[in-house]
This record gives structure tokens, C-alpha cells and sequence, in this order.
């Protein structure tokens, strides 16, 4: 039985890294959670850039971070932060989307 | 030097002073154990490039915050430092602070005391010199190698400090710092690193406190966190009663707006936080070890910088009708066209942000085909003129009412509007974003000494 990450993860945000970059952390609430959240590839590189309708240049980093029973990803902005045309200066609502992926 | 101590404890109350104050309960609950530093980050590149560029100030409680941090921190005689001056480290930003800091020293018959500033603009024939000696002006986050051309067009360029100049300060005495822009985890890293404390647990301590209660839970911001730092460890605890730092928060917060988790980059060396480990030390507070330093081999200090691209516009529109709403693309295909018939196609800049479709995450959206009942638009107009900013603005907000879709039913206008097309700021965009080579930490960032009180 599948679960939204929206109800399943503890933290799901986005933020600026940088000028050019927004990072993404969905953290969960056990290493367990977590393992089922990787193990699922429900947020693997390719589904994550499958989500947002990138190419694999647009995404600068992904880390899954045991010590957070976090996975992480940054993906570069199609330009920098608060150019004319940006509506998110802090790129903290681009995590919008992940609330809605179904984890197996 | 003062005598060694064991530890050293520095309190933080805001991630962005000014922006909203910080919260005074859990700021005197902090101040009461009397901590060694309290500091503050002043500054940040997240709000975009108009502050820089433009050179203007984001918060509206800077003054009551200053006044808050002088008066508690001076009466119990503990240093303050602020980071980032004016939200940018502009050397206006600097010499705005150090004016209040003043004013309020006069104002509140506080006894004399030291104010040390340092300033960051670089001057652009600085940075045309190194080009023309053959030094590459390298880019950051997917940003091309800078050119004598680029460094031309931008209206102001701040340098990122590291520690120095700040040890560079209390050496001189300083009982108030006021930066120019720097790296947010250097202003708390820069007392520990002078008390003799290891560099890679002073620049960690500083990265986990930089923004204050957000490094513990639940959620809050504006509330005081004091970082404590030792030979073998930090450890973090909230002065919110009801907030916990616990390994959860404290590993999230690590990661917290940046790339990786594992690395941090600053003016003199790289923290490595592969091998950290968190443990719950006691209720309230984590413990943290096991960070490195790996100083650079060559000093590279990172530059910001904001070029002009016009002056702005903004207008919003409502679309209601469901055959429109359906179209609304098409409407903005007519708009862009009316406007081309009008203006032709360059020498002005026309962005839709159309929310209830995609105006958050425009190409990111992954929902194609949302069917909301309604969707708003603001029309976002850049010119190399005021004048022509919002006759282009304006114009294409009124093509919407007469937006030709076939099919529509309503004939006395396809969108609905209330407000007059609003002045913006000027349009700006990051265009320095690179890292520069230099021989002295110290060379970007003059410092000075003033006295202040009665």
C-alpha cells in the first residue's frame, strides 16, 4: 500500500544554494522510513528528474545522507534568483511536487 | 590573548537580522547566562540581486534589532559582531549600521566603546587588473568565466570574507563589529578560531547556529540558540522553552541551503563534515564532533555582483471566464503579439506569471493540465526607461480585456483587473558569481576603529 511523501516524510523543503541553484531535503522520521523511501526508487535521480521534466545537466548533486535519513538533490535554476521572470527569489516553494510522489 | 578558557559560548537570536525582530523573551533568557559573543547575520544573497545592484536595504527592523543586541550585549560587556551589513556587505550598508550603532550609543548614554568595521566592495579595475595579468575569474554555479566586459556592466561588486578580517578587529580591541559581506558561518567561526579553538569544530559551530532556532524543533524563527564550542565538540541548545535541538534537527540543519551536506567552502579552506556525529547530550541540546579543515592551497575568495537590466513594471490580471481560462495561453500569445504590432521585438522584456497554472515553478511544473476556475496573472514589463517600462506594462496588461480567442461569449472584456499597472524596482540580475584568486586574506577588506558612546 503506497503513501504520499506528503504524509509520509518529517521535512520536505526547498531553498537558494547559491545564486544559481535550488536544493531539495526531504528528511524522514526513521532510518526505516528512509530505507523504504531509497529502496523504492521513488525519488531516485531518475525519477526525481523525470518529475520536474529535466535533463540529467540540470541536476548538480544528489546525496542520500544516512546520517539525516535524508536524501538530498540540487538542481540548477534555469536563471539566477531574482532575475526578471523569477517568481521564487528564495526557491522556497519549488518542493511543491514531491508532497504528491507515492512511495511503495 | 585573554586566558584560555575550556569553552566558549556564542549566542544568536536571527538568521537575517532586520527582516523581522527577534524574539526578546528567548533572547534575555540567553543573554542571562552571559555568553562570550553574541553576533547576528546581517546579510544574504537569497533575496536577489535589486539590493546589491541598487543598493538599498531589505529590513525594516534593523534599527530595533541593533538596539537590542548594543544595549544587552554592552551592559554585561560581551562583544557583538554583525555579519553582511545592509543585507549585502555594500560599503553603504556598512557605513548605515555603524551610524545607528553610533546614534544609539549616544542615545542610550552607553559608556564608550569601539566600533571596528571592515568594508568589501571591490573596485572593478581591481578585478580588471587580475584579468589582464592573466588570472581566471572562475564561475560558480554553472556561471561562465567572467569578462573585462561583465565586470564593466555590473553596478556593484562585494567580496566574501572569511575570519580574518574579523580576529584582525578583536585584536584591535573591537567591542562591536560591523562586516561587510561575508560568509555566515566566519563571524561566529572567527572568536573561536582566536581563543585558540580547532578550526574545524569554529567554522561547524558556525555553520549549525547561523540561523539561529532553525537548527532545532520544532519549526520557529527570530528565537535565540547558544552554540558552545570546546577542544573535542559543539554543542547547540535553544533558549525557546518549547524548541529541542535534537541529532534530527541538527543533521537537517546541516544540509540546510547548500549543495551538499558534506562540504563548505569558504575564503581560506574547505569544512568537511563527512565524518560528524551527533548525539543527544542532554534534553534540549545536541552534541556535534568530528569535523575537518582542510586549509586551501590557494586563497580564493568568492565575489557577488548585480548588473542593471532595466526599469520595471508589474500589473495583474484576473481570468474568470472557463473558455478562457482554458485559452490562457492563447490569451498571452495575443498579448505578446499586440504588443510586437505596438513595439516591435526588442528594447523591452515581457514575463506572465500565471498562477493557478505555473507561475511558482514555470518549466518545473510537472502538472500540464491543471483546470482551475479561475488564474491570475501579473505581467512583469522591463525597459531601458522608466516611461516605456510602464507604457509597455500597461499596454499588455489592457491586451488582455481585448484578448481575441475565438469562441468567447463575454464581449465587454476577457479579464478583469482593479489596480493600476505598479512601479517595480529596477530589473537587476547576478551576473558576478565567481572566484578570484588573492595573496591576503586581509587585501579585499580594509578595517577601522571608531569610538562610540559618552
Amino acid at each position: 500500500m503506497g503513501i504520499k511523501l506528503g504524509e509520509f516524510a518529517n521535512t520536505v523543503r526547498s531553498k537558494n544554494a547559491g545564486v544559481n541553484q535550488v536544493t531539495f531535503d526531504i528528511i524522514f522520521r526513521s532510518p526505516q522510513d528512509y530505507e523504504r523511501a531509497r529502496k523504492s526508487k521513488a525519488l531516485s535521480r531518475e525519477a526525481i528528474q523525470k518529475l520536474f521534466g529535466v535533463p540529467p545537466e540540470r541536476m548538480s548533486d544528489y546525496v542520500e545522507f544516512d546520517v539525516a535519513n535524508a536524501i538530498k538533490f540540487t538542481l540548477y535554476r534555469a536563471k539566477p534568483n531574482g532575475s526578471p521572470g523569477d517568481w521564487d527569489v528564495l526557491g522556497c516553494q519549488q518542493y511543491g511536487p514531491l508532497l504528491e510522489v507515492e512511495i511503495p | 590573548m585573554t586566558t584560555k578558557k575550556e569553552t566558549l559560548r556564542v549566542l544568536i537570536s536571527t538568521g537575517h537580522l532586520g527582516t523581522a525582530p527577534s524574539n526578546p523573551e528567548s533572547f534575555h533568557r540567553g543573554m542571562e547566562t552571559n555568553p562570550d559573543y553574541v553576533v547576528a547575520d546581517g546579510g544574504s544573497s537569497d533575496p536577489g540581486p535589486v539590493y546589491l545592484g541598487a543598493n538599498i536595504q531589505l529590513g525594516h527592523f534593523v534599527r530595533e534589532e541593533l538596539e537590542l543586541f548594543l544595549t544587552a550585549s554592552r551592559k554585561r560587556n560581551i562583544p557583538l559582531i554583525i555579519g553582511s551589513a545592509g543585507d549585502t556587505g555594500s560599503n553603504k550598508g556598512v557605513d548605515d549600521f555603524v551610524r545607528i550603532i553610533k546614534e544609539l550609543g549616544a542615545e542610550h548614554r552607553i559608556p564608550k566603546f569601539k566600533i571596528g568595521y571592515f568594508y568589501s566592495e571591490v573596485p572593478k579595475d581591481y578585478l580588471q587588473r587580475k584579468l589582464a595579468a592573466g588570472k581566471e575569474i572562475t564561475g560558480l554555479g554553472g556561471f561562465p568565466t567572467l569578462t573585462m566586459e561583465e565586470i564593466e556592466k555590473a553596478s556593484r561588486i562585494v567580496a566574501v570574507a572569511g575570519v580574518h578580517p574579523f580576529i584582525k578587529l578583536l585584536d584591535m580591541g573591537a567591542d562591536v563589529i560591523i562586516a561587510g559581506r561575508c560568509g555566515d558561518i566566519n563571524f561566529t567561526a572567527a572568536p573561536c578560531i582566536r581563543a585558540g579553538f580547532p578550526d574545524a569544530l569554529a567554522y561547524h559551530m558556525g555553520k549549525m547556529i547561523e540561523c539561529a532556532s532553525l537548527v532545532a524543533e520544532p519549526f520557529m524563527g527570530k528565537e535565540t540558540v547558544i552554540g558552545t564550542i570546546s577542544q573535542d565538540d559543539i554543542k547547540i541548545t535553544p533558549y525557546h522553552p518549547d524548541q529541542r535541538c535534537t541529532v534530527a534537527s541538527a543533521a537537517g540543519h546541516s544540509m540546510y541551503e547548500r549543495e551538499n551536506p558534506y562540504y563548505e567552502y569558504t575564503l581560506g579552506g574547505m569544512l568537511d563534515m563527512r565524518h560528524c556525529k551527533y548525539s543527544q547530550f542532554d534534553e534540549r541540546t545536541c552534541r556535534i564532533s568530528g569535523a575537518a579543515w582542510a586549509p586551501a592551497t590557494e586563497l580564493r575568495v568568492k565575489l557577488e555582483g548585480a548588473k542593471k537590466v532595466g526599469e520595471r513594471y508589474m500589473g495583474f490580471v484576473g481570468l474568470r471566464d472557463p473558455h478562457v481560462v482554458r485559452h490562457s495561453d492563447q490569451a498571452i500569445e495575443w498579448v505578446r503579439s499586440a504588443v510586437a504590432k505596438r513595439f516591435g521585438n526588442d528594447g523591452y522584456e515581457l514575463f506572465f506569471h500565471v498562477f493557478g497554472k505555473n507561475g511558482v515553478l514555470k518549466e518545473l511544473e510537472p502538472i500540464k493540465n491543471a483546470q482551475p476556475h479561475e488564474v491570475g496573472i501579473v505581467v512583469e514589463g522591463l525597459a531601458a526607461t522608466d516611461e516605456l517600462a510602464a507604457k509597455i506594462t500597461d499596454f499588455a496588461v489592457r491586451m488582455f480585456f481585448l484578448a481575441r480567442i475565438p469562441g468567447v461569449k463575454g464581449t465587454a472584456g476577457t479579464a478583469a483587473t482593479t489596480k493600476q499597472t505598479m512601479r517595480s524596482s529596477p530589473g537587476y540580475v547576478w551576473n558576478v558569481n565567481h572566484t578570484v584568486a588573492i595573496d591576503d586574506p586581509m587585501e579585499l577588506f580594509p578595517v577601522h576603529m571608531i569610538e562610540a558612546g559618552v
